[in-house]
């Protein structure tokens, strides 16, 4: 075999310089090698090689004769001499012997001769030395300084090591696997045990790894990209470990493919799926039955623009237990899709659509007149010219069982729509956000007649609302724990200050009272009349609700002063329950309320301070988040510097 | 019996509690915790509270028949990844074997490892 090898390639052209730059070991080894492989050709093909090797001026006699001399002496030496330095002990040998290379240095393959193991214990030897000597060196520290375990200590003194003694381009190396020689290049792929292969290997090497998965890159610690990768995880409101649950569905959302049903998990955690999918736009045709099975009651859809609308039907199908049904960005939910769902007996009592504006009022119609009475949710969004005052008046005759409805964004929607809703006297949440600005009169009638039992007030961008809306809230309601009133540009503050004042309603959780301020850009910082909630209207606001207030809004109420905040946060005053403030725009918000905020809010998760312009460097308590400090920083949490 | 995670620190004052505790899955496997890295679970730390006068608080062992020990090994990881990190903000994820992902995230569930329930302070 190894004759085909010698006689395969022509003679390489070996001489002593060329050991030299491979240092001791290796040319002592190769030298062993040759000892060893050589008899052995003699001794099975003699007379091809014969030939051969004198074509080439080469005596085989010599040869066997300089082997069987090179034998004797390594079992002489054996015990006592280091084999590494046989090379250097007999400096003639070597000329000798480099003669005998040109011929077969193409076949070191590691032989089983007892010369060259033993040299090959001493280069291990060697290596682990060179090792401790990397581990010592200077680059050896400044890597081991960016990553901080000390397990990948052996790793980085290998990976020293391996980059040190492996072969520039352009020089002779043999190869890991066949053992064959030739020139790297620095496309020379690596080995499996770390030694470099020649090109037909490397192409095997590179066929077999393709269908593997590539090895990951091991997630960078600090450096680059770090920060921003932080202060957006800020804005999403987690910092530290994410919970295992969290890490359990992240991958999940990452093998979809591989999911074939999602077993029997309990719902929460299935809304809390079907949120990550849509949030990586996963959710699809091929997906969707993840979601849908005979069993289910409860399907949040949050983005449905993947499905059309047979993947609606197919919902409607397979799912004929649906009692709440929520679908985000629905295009595709049309006629055929209600026509669908009226021909089945599924009975829903909750119906979410957004977006759906292929869907004809006429088709609304009909579904209310089929399925209003079990429906005691219906939340409708963008859906422009097609859910209006019509729809809306039907809901009381339809619909005898309605607690919460919700209307954004539509068009069709007028003051006529809004007083309609007034006749609904089951209605227990009610927000609407429409694209008609709502007059007042309006408003205060819906509340008047609705009032009383509502839990839940949202009217948003209502810039015509004024204080008579708030006086009807007084008067009328009773049993709210959310109320949000959003963009009023005529509100004042004596109106919130007589709002919240002996208001007997219980302390609201929820209050957002954003943008309500005055809007004058000739004189951006006066403000004569007290339009929006300045700081009589807050203070009002917290001593009635304060002690219950889960989340407070109060973004870019401008006027709210410093001496109210301080007033409001100062002393022995504590808001136990308040999780989440936004006090982005609130110009007069400094360090120090901050600061007082932290103190009296024990509770508190979150902060927002968008353009607090006032706000500089303020220490954050652990497992707090400030979000919008106004400088490159960003939040410096105590304790970190 | 299997003993995986064996701790050091089992032989301290007998009077107060050990630093360590017990998890046992349903197929054996007993894990040895750090007490502190085990109570991030609300569960756990209720059944472990020494008010309370259940078994589980006066051995500080805790058996949890529906879990295997794959998947309680995974949880005990997670302990003490969390133990680990716990102060700092720049965290890298814990990477969840894929084919364990659906029980891990039940069990995840049971044990209250959701961000609402976990308190960060």
């Amino acid at each position: 075999m190894l004759v085909f090898h010698t006689l395969a390639y022509p003679p390489l052209c070996c001489n002593a310089d060329q050991y030299d730059c491979l240092g001791p070991v290796d040319a002592s080894m190769i030298k062993a090698r040759m000892g060893g492989q050589v008899v052995i050709l003699l001794g099975r093909n003699q007379s091809a090689l014969t030939d051969f090797l004198a074509s080439h001026n080469i005596s085989a006699a010599q040869i066997r004769a300089d082997a069987d001399r090179r034998r004797q002496q390594a079992v002489e030496n054996g015990e006592t001499e280091e084999t590494t330095e046989a090379g250097e002990v007999e400096p003639t040998e070597e000329n000798e012997v480099s003669e005998t290379v040109e011929v077969s240095v193409t076949a070191v393959e590691a032989s089983a001769a007892g010369r060259g193991t033993r040299s090959r214990n001493a280069a291990a030897e060697k290596k682990a030395k060179a090792l401790d000597k990397i581990k010592a060196s200077k680059a050896f520290k400044k890597r081991k300084k960016n990553a901080d375990d000390d397990e990948y200590d052996d790793e980085i003194a290998q990976a020293i090591f391996e980059e040190r003694s492996a072969p520039l381009p352009g020089q002779m190396e043999n190869c890991e696997i066949c053992g064959k020689r030739f020139t790297v290049t620095p496309y020379s792929v690596a080995g499996p045990d770390g030694g470099l292969l020649c090109a037909p290997c490397g192409r095997e090497i590179a066929k077999d790894r393709e269908g593997q998965p590539k090895k990951k890159p091991r997630k960078q610690t600090g450096g680059v990209g770090s920060r921003r990768t932080l202060q957006s995880r800020m804005l999403d409101g987690d910092v530290g470990t994410k919970s295992l649950a969290t890490l359990c569905v992240q991958t999940l959302a990452k093998n979809v493919d591989l999911a074939e049903s999602l077993g029997d998990l309990p719902e929460h955690l299935i809304d809390k799926i079907a949120r990550i999918f849509s949030k990586r736009r996963l959710l699809k045709p091929d997906t969707l039955p993840l979601f849908t099975q005979p069993t289910t009651e409860v399907l949040h859809i949050y983005d449905g623009a993947k499905l059309g609308h047979q993947d609606f039907i197919s919902i409607f199908q397979v799912a004929s237990n649906l009692k709440k049904f929520k679908v985000r960005c629905a295009v595709q939910f049309k006629d055929e899709v209600m026509d669908y769902l009226l021909s089945r007996d599924i009975l829903l009592e909750s119906f979410y659509l957004h977006g759906a504006n292929l869907l004809s009022e006429d088709k609304w119609h009909e579904f209310l007149a089929a399925k209003g009475k079990s429906l005691k949710e219906l939340q409708v969004y963008f859906t422009d010219r097609h859910f209006g005052d019509e729809t809306l008046g039907l809901l009381k005759e339809y619909c005898p069982n309605l607690s919460r409805l919700k209307v954004c964004h539509n068009q069709k929607v007028t003051d006529v729509g809004v007083i309609a809703i007034g006749n609904l006297p089951s209605l227990r949440h009610l927000s609407l956000e429409l694209q008609q600005d709502s007059s007042a009169e309006a408003l205060r009638t819906c509340i008047t007649q609705v009032g009383k039992d509502l839990r839940t007030l949202s009217f948003k961008i209502v810039p015509d609302a004024d204080d008579s809306v708030l006086e009807a809230i007084h008067n009328t309601c009773r049993s709210l724990a959310k109320l949000r009133i959003t963009e009023s540009e005529t509100m004042t503050d004596k109106g919130f200050a007589k709002l919240f004042a002996d208001w007997e309603n219980p302390p609201l959780d929820f209050v957002d009272l954003q943008k309500c301020r005055q809007l004058d850009a000739a004189h951006p910082r006066a403000n004569p009349d007290g339009i929006g909630l300045c700081s009589e209207g807050f203070k009002a606001l917290m001593k009635h609700s304060g002690h219950a207030l889960r989340t407070l809004n109060v973004h870019a109420c401008r006027h709210i002063s410093r001496e109210a905040f301080e007033e409001v946060f100062g002393g022995t005053k504590e808001y136990p329950e308040l999780r989440r403030l936004e006090i982005s725009f609130c110009e007069e918000v400094t360090d120090f309320i901050l600061g007082s905020i932290f103190r009296t809010c024990p509770n508190i998760k979150e902060v927002n301070v968008f353009g607090c312009m006032k706000v500089k460097d303020v220490r954050v308590p652990r497992g707090v988040i400030l979000v919008g400090v106004p400088n490159a920083q960003g939040m410096i949490t105590e304790g970190t510097d | 019996m299997k003993r995986l995670y064996s701790a050091s620190g089992d032989d301290a004052d007998p009077s107060a509690p050990s630093k360590y505790v017990t998890l046992v899955s349903g197929d054996g496997f007993e894990f040895v915790v750090l007490r502190e890295a085990a109570k991030i679970s609300p569960i756990i730390k209720g059944m472990l509270d020494p008010r309370s006068q259940f078994a589980e608080a006066k051995d500080a062992r805790c058996v949890f028949q529906e879990m295997s020990g794959l998947v309680l090994d995974k949880v005990v990881e997670y302990f003490h990844y969390w133990y680990r990190y716990k102060d700092s903000e720049d965290v890298p994820d814990m990477d969840i074997p894929v084919e364990l992902c659906l029980e891990l995230l039940a069990a995840a569930d049971y044990l209250g490892l959701d961000q609402a329930n976990m308190s960060t302070k």
